[in-house]
């Protein structure tokens, strides 16, 4: 096991490589806007664009430009500049990165609970009405989109614009640090918002998952031996149809660390997602390679962490 | 003879299906004397596991209806509430299953799931709990106990797995094991094996054994007396010697032919029964073996017959003429085909 | 400048920085309310006052709803309205803007008028001996203090957007920038209280107009240079003021007020003295709350909720119509200086035949095109290139246009576009080359719309063309900017005043001279000799009326050449809460900090 999971960090490094270079390659591939001019603003000469784009080495081969861009991660831990906001990208990263934790750790929380409650509940009562409610709603809660709902939680609940003015609204994040209330306070309509989606996921896998899960023979044997029936479907079921959910709970985690970018536009959190999403916009290479290779860092390491669950879960996976 | 320990009176088990009700079970009684071995044999889908599931009332849900009754201990487990139902289950009845490796838990370690069987039971400790289940590994003969208490099933070999089963359902001591189809999965030289546990265990612990299969050599090994379903019901009914020596349902007979004898020689053909069992949703009126049977006779295709006494030891549910049967096994017994028997069967008329 | 159209979800414009955003009244949120160009058109009932001087109360805490960030928070460097309208409340360039004035800036940190001598080569400026810097270093600012904020801005790791283009004709730039000279030689100190300015080309209003935007607010250097030595210039986060208002900062002058694309907090400067300055400041603080990229949301914050006012957006087309039509006092429109065109390449066949182009404008639906952003709320329909409000406008023919017949008709003109066609050789009224017309535009939003628009434009007339979508960063930097291209059409810029001068919308734009291969806004490439000769003769006319009559007879020149569609003049939209006393800045065309008040 130790063995594996050194050779996976191996493979990490080696895939975030890559991830830049891909991200290097495409930045220059596609008709993205040209940072030397962007740096240099409106009324720039093409000797000023010129100077600006030798001092931060964009007229050199994409080649030399990587190798100047891993030697500063390598031997500074630099990770370039900003272009659009003038800030170093590993300052910027990281001053974003709590809201964005605070974001998919709060409604990671939110949606793992109620999505398994009702997962069970729903495949245990399989057929039910309360089944029948709660899936229908489900599959709303699938199908309408973060935005949407982002938007229609403020106009209800916002204690700026809401018709029950009761929770805060977009903008008014802020630090743990400094006001834990007020974090809490702007975290739960975001957290609510970003759980039901998932929350309406994870319920229906996790009941599918379990109704066929308690066909299966050890269920029969579970009940043979007499075991109660609660014991029965969550000793026995449960942890059997969980498996799934730990994948798909490690991946959307992973996948939201590296910014859950609709949530955090609606509710105004300054968050990792926003900030990938601007540097985007505004073609700011460095910062769009600081978070695009954070994101694919916690997507790798919840997929390097699922694995090693999953060994930890399911006895029969061993990995060499 | 003792009074029965478990005994089955006109159980009846139907399924609402979205294709229409299947009648799975059909008036369906036997019993069971502590100490003895009862085999019920039949093809699949004839309502044999259905019937040792219900006991344990593993087949209530809101779409099954059962009938009849099923006393054990004085009390009939049909009617019984779940919760009473549920202490039964593994301490007094107690049941294996056919396939071990999916019917143990591929999560928990082997020896967890026997311990985790014991405390369904008692207040046992986790240490007496586990002393317990490293005695019953041993009881079964799996080698090395200690060390294979902590194994997974998936490190398990077949054979040992439906040890473990039998381990597990032993732990509380049950008075009456019911085995559904135990050896099916097995390699042929591991499923005498457990025939022979299953049959020392019995004797050693006086439990009662209900060997559920489709195969009558396991029968022939192990129970003292066979009962034989087709289609949900019992059509013969013997000790096992008197079943193997004279039956009298050509339904036995067709499954007696289709087994390979020790006795007989090696050119004789296997001959398995032509068709179907009949739908267990629509069944026609009749016989349920008539449209399988070479034998029939016009009125088995109106009347159904009920299980009848047909000699001292045995009751068979046939229409056909009781002393042309047994001429018509005589022929077959002896080699004689099928054509032969109809002739004798229906010469004896 | 160029105009951005933002293109967040929900958003109708933000300012984008940089190329897009970096002009002086950059890429705002040109959303616009239905009111006419400033003194001129369709007055609208939303339009700012023309007098705002009432006295305001003391005190409170205004919260500027924003949807980016400034462009730099460094005042050298800023190029941008947003950032405009924090600079101008913290620094004090030498002139500045009072709310209401938009001919002549405001001595600020000068005490008068500045003194041009020497036949417009030499402008002398005298400042004020009692305006001190703001914690930490509390000191009373000097000329040497312009002279170096002047000079960093050239510098690369500064990186100013207009320095070159209103300043470059100083003496001993190019010696300084090419590392040859310590300092501009053309810029001297002969007194701590006076500063000279020499040019190489009596290009007077350019440099006074650029004295008026803040890179001439004053930067002490033995506190700046630490900051300056990084590239880029940390300066911006640990900046003094010399305005009434500062970032909050620290003991050692760090900008713990500024949380960059988060937040900007602002707070009084305890060293500024109102007697030394005509601003209010009637605010205790300004707490910027940066993005707020859903428009509808944040113009709601703002309306329903209490003293808050938009920064860099406007409101979305059903907001501001709902207030528009309410009256509401709470919408203020102002001409912006701006105006959208879809630039046709001269240089690219057919459009390279005038008479193409004039039959491309007689057939254009602006009307429809307006529409599209919401309609006449959003301002007029343009007809020339100088903007209202801008001098020259009047005299190019105002609102009405400068009379040409391919304008006439909002709504488009088959039949004179057909004779047009004619006269271009096209018996039949229709295209019948083959060549395909690319057409490279902004994707999403209102910008894709009008993108679209201008596609069915050409296909009336039979014009093939291919219509390319790309970010709009992409677009101009990419496409537009580089003549190389040879982009047919681009129907997605546009351009903003940097001041109240028509050389700086007319020069960059279609002047011949200014035609680069990269960063080219010049996109019609539009070089006919006799307007490149006039302009040339134009930008160093130093008596105003003089000088707006000549840019008129350049305007009406530019749109008789039909190097372009205009199609709106728009404005900004303000928005504030109800108990908000707003001011606006009419230069700036947004609140200004420093007379907004509380009620």
């Amino acid at each position: 096991m130790t063995r594996y999971i050194i050779r996976r960090i191996l493979w990490t490094l080696i895939l975030m490589v890559a991830v830049s270079v891909m991200t290097f390659v495409i930045f220059y591939v596609l008709p993205s806007a040209d940072p030397a001019q962007l740096r240099a603003g409106r009324h720039a000469s093409p000797q000023q664009i010129e100077e600006i784009r030798h001092k931060y080495h964009l007229d050199r081969p994409l080649l030399d430009q990587l190798w100047f861009y891993f030697q500063g991660i390598v031997t500074r831990g630099d990770f370039g500049i900003s272009y659009v906001n003038d800030q170093p990208v590993a300052k910027l990263v990281f001053s974003r990165l709590p809201a964005t934790i605070s974001v998919a750790i709060g409604a990671a929380v939110l949606w793992l609970v109620s999505g398994i409650a009702i997962g069970i509940i729903s495949a245990v009562r399989r057929h039910s009405r309360l089944d029948r409610t709660t899936m229908s709603l489900a599959l709303v809660g699938i199908s309408a989109p973060v935005y949407w709902l982002g938007l229609v939680a403020l106009y209800l609940f916002a204690n700026d614009i809401g018709l029950i003015p009761i929770l805060g609204g977009s903008g008014s994040y802020r630090p743990i640090t400094v006001d834990p209330l007020g974090w809490l306070n702007s975290m739960i309509l975001p957290w609510i918002v970003l759980a039901i989606a998932f929350a309406a996921f994870y319920s229906r896998l996790l009941r599918g998952t379990l109704i066929e899960v308690m066909g299966e023979d050890y269920i029969r044997t579970a009940r043979a031996k007499g075991l109660p029936e609660r014991t029965v479907v969550m000793h026995h079921g449960v942890r059997a149809a969980i498996t799934p959910i730990v994948t798909a709970f490690g991946l959307d985690l992973g996948a939201l660390l590296g910014g859950a970018v609709l949530v955090e536009i609606v509710f105004n959190i300054p968050g990792i997602g926003r900030l990938a999403y601007d540097a985007i916009l505004h073609s700011d290479l460095f910062l769009i390679q600081g978070t695009v290779l954070l994101a694919a860092f916690f997507v790798i390491v919840a997929n390097l962490v699922v694995d090693v669950v999953y060994a930890y879960l399911d006895p029969r996976v061993r990995y060499e | 003879m003792s009074t029965p320990l478990l005994s089955v009176e006109d159980l009846s088990v139907q399924f609402d299906t979205e294709d229409g009700v299947v009648r799975a079970v059909d008036g369906v009684s036997w019993s069971i004397e502590p100490g003895r071995a009862l085999g019920i044999v039949g093809e699949s889908g004839s309502g044999k596991t259905v019937g040792g599931l219900t006991l344990l009332g593993l087949t209530r849900s809101n779409n099954t209806t059962i009938a009849g009754r099923a006393m054990f201990g004085g009390e009939d487990l049909v009617a019984m509430q779940d919760e009473q139902l549920r202490q039964i289950r593994g301490k007094g009845i107690a049941m294996i299953f056919q396939d071990p490796l999916s019917s143990l838990h591929p999560f928990y370690r082997v020896g967890d799931q026997i311990v985790e069987a014991i405390q369904a039971h008692s207040e046992a400790s986790d240490k007496a709990a586990r002393a317990r289940a490293l005695e019953l590994l041993g009881l079964v003969g799996i080698p090395d106990p200690r060390a294979r208490l902590d194994a997974y099933p998936h490190e398990f070999s077949g054979g040992m797995r439906q040890r473990a089963m039998i381990a597990m359902a032993l732990s509380n001591e049950p008075k009456v094991l019911i085995a559904d189809e135990p050896t099916t999965a097995l390699d042929v030289t591991v499923q005498a094996q457990i025939l022979d546990l299953l049959d020392r265990l019995r004797r050693e612990l006086g439990m009662a054994l209900v060997i559920i299969t489709h195969d009558l050599g396991v029968v022939a090994e192990t129970a003292d007396d066979v009962a034989v379903m087709y289609a949900g019901r019992i059509v013969e009914k013997a000790p096992v010697e008197e079943l193997f020596a004279r039956p009298m349902h050509p339904y036995t007979w067709g499954l007696l032919r289709s087994i390979p004898r020790l006795t007989g020689s090696r050119e004789e053909p296997l001959l398995p029964i032509p068709g179907r069992p009949p739908s267990m949703i629509s069944r026609p009126p009749g016989c349920a073996f008539a449209d399988r049977c070479a034998y029939v006779a016009d009125e088995c295709r109106v009347a159904e017959p009920i299980l009848s006494p047909a000699g001292t030891t045995i009751a068979s549910a046939c229409l056909l003429p009781e002393t042309g049967r047994r001429s018509a096994w005589s022929g077959l017994a002896a080699g004689g085909d099928t054509d032969a028997a109809f002739k004798v069967l229906r010469g004896g008329k | 400048m160029q105009i951005g159209e933002g293109r967040e979800i929900g958003v109708q414009m933000i300012g984008i920085r940089s190329v897009v955003s970096a002009s002086a009244l950059t890429a705002v949120a040109l959303t616009v309310a239905a009111c006419g160009g400033g003194g001129s058109g369709t007055a609208g009932q939303n339009m700012v006052a023309d007098k705002q001087n009432v006295a305001g109360k003391k005190g409170g805490t205004l919260t500027l709803v924003a949807s980016g960030d400034v462009d730099y928070i460094d005042a050298g460097a800023a190029y941008y309205q947003f950032s405009y309208m924090i600079h101008y409340a913290t620094q004090r360039p030498l002139y500045s803007w009072a709310p209401d004035e938009i001919t002549t800036p405001t001595p600020d940190l000068a005490t008068g008028q500045p003194k041009v001598t020497n036949g417009g080569k030499t402008v002398t400026v005298t400042i004020r001996p009692n305006v001190k810097f703001s914690p930490p270093v509390n000191r009373v600012a000097t000329t040497s203090d312009v002279k170096y904020a002047i000079e960093r801005a050239f510098k690369p790791n500064v990186a100013n957007g207009y320095s070159g283009a209103y300043m470059g004709n100083l003496v001993g730039v190019d010696a300084f920038t090419s590392g040859k000279a310590s300092g501009i030689s053309g810029i001297t100190t002969p007194s701590p209280t006076t500063i000279v300015f020499n040019l190489t080309k009596p290009t007077t209003n350019s440099l006074i107009g650029a004295l008026a935007l803040p890179i001439s607010a004053p930067v002490p250097p033995e506190y700046a240079k630490k900051f300056d030595a990084a590239n880029p210039s940390t300066y911006g986060q640990h900046q003094v003021s010399t305005g009434p208002y500062m970032v909050k900062n620290d003991a050692q002058g760090n900008a713990s007020g500024y949380q960059a694309t988060r937040s900007i907090a602002l707070v009084r400067n305890p060293n500024w003295d109102a007697s030394t300055d005509y601003r209010k400041a009637y605010l205790d603080a300004i707490n910027v709350k940066e993005g707020n990229s859903d428009s509808t949301v944040a113009s709601n914050q703002i309306i329903d909720g209490q003293s808050s006012a938009n920064g860099d957006f406007g409101p979305p087309p059903a907001i501001l119509q709902k207030l528009y039509l309410k009256k509401s006092p709470q919408l203020v429109g102002a001409a912006s200086g701006g105006i959208r065109y879809i630039a046709l390449n001269t240089t690219v066949k057919p459009l390279d035949n005038i008479n193409v182009r004039k039959a491309i404008l007689a057939v254009s639906d602006r009307e429809a095109m307006r529409k599209s952003r919401g309609g006449a709320a959003v301002g007029d329909i343009a007809n020339h290139f100088l903007p209202p409000g801008i001098p020259g406008f009047e005299q190019a023919g105002g609102v009405k246009g400068t009379g040409v017949d391919f304008l006439a008709t909002p709504t488009g003109n088959v039949a004179l576009a057909q004779s047009y066609m004619k006269k271009a050789g096209y018996p039949s009224g229709k295209y019948t080359g083959g060549d395909t017309l690319q057409i490279v535009g902004t994707s999403g939003g209102n910008a894709q719309k009008i993108a679209e628009i201008t596609q069915a434009q050409f296909a009336k007339l039979g014009f093939k063309t291919k219509l390319v979508l790309v970010t709009q960063d992409a677009m101009y930097t990419q496409f537009c900017n580089v003549p190389k291209k040879a982009v047919a059409v681009c129907p997605n810029v546009g351009w903003l005043k940097d001041f109240n001068d028509a050389q700086t919308l007319l020069d960059p734009t279609f002047n011949g001279k200014n035609i680069v291969q990269v960063n080219n806004s010049n996109w019609p490439l539009l070089n006919v000799p006799s307007i490149n000769n006039a302009m040339d003769a134009a930008t160093l006319v130093t008596d105003p009326t003089k000088a707006a009559d000549a840019w008129a007879r350049i305007d009406k020149d530019v749109t008789a050449q039909a190097p372009a569609i205009p199609w709106v003049w728009d404005n900004t939209e303000n928005i504030a809460s109800a108990n908000v006393q707003g001011v606006v800045n009419k230069f700036n065309s947004s609140w200004d900090l420093s007379f907004t008040s509380i009620k």
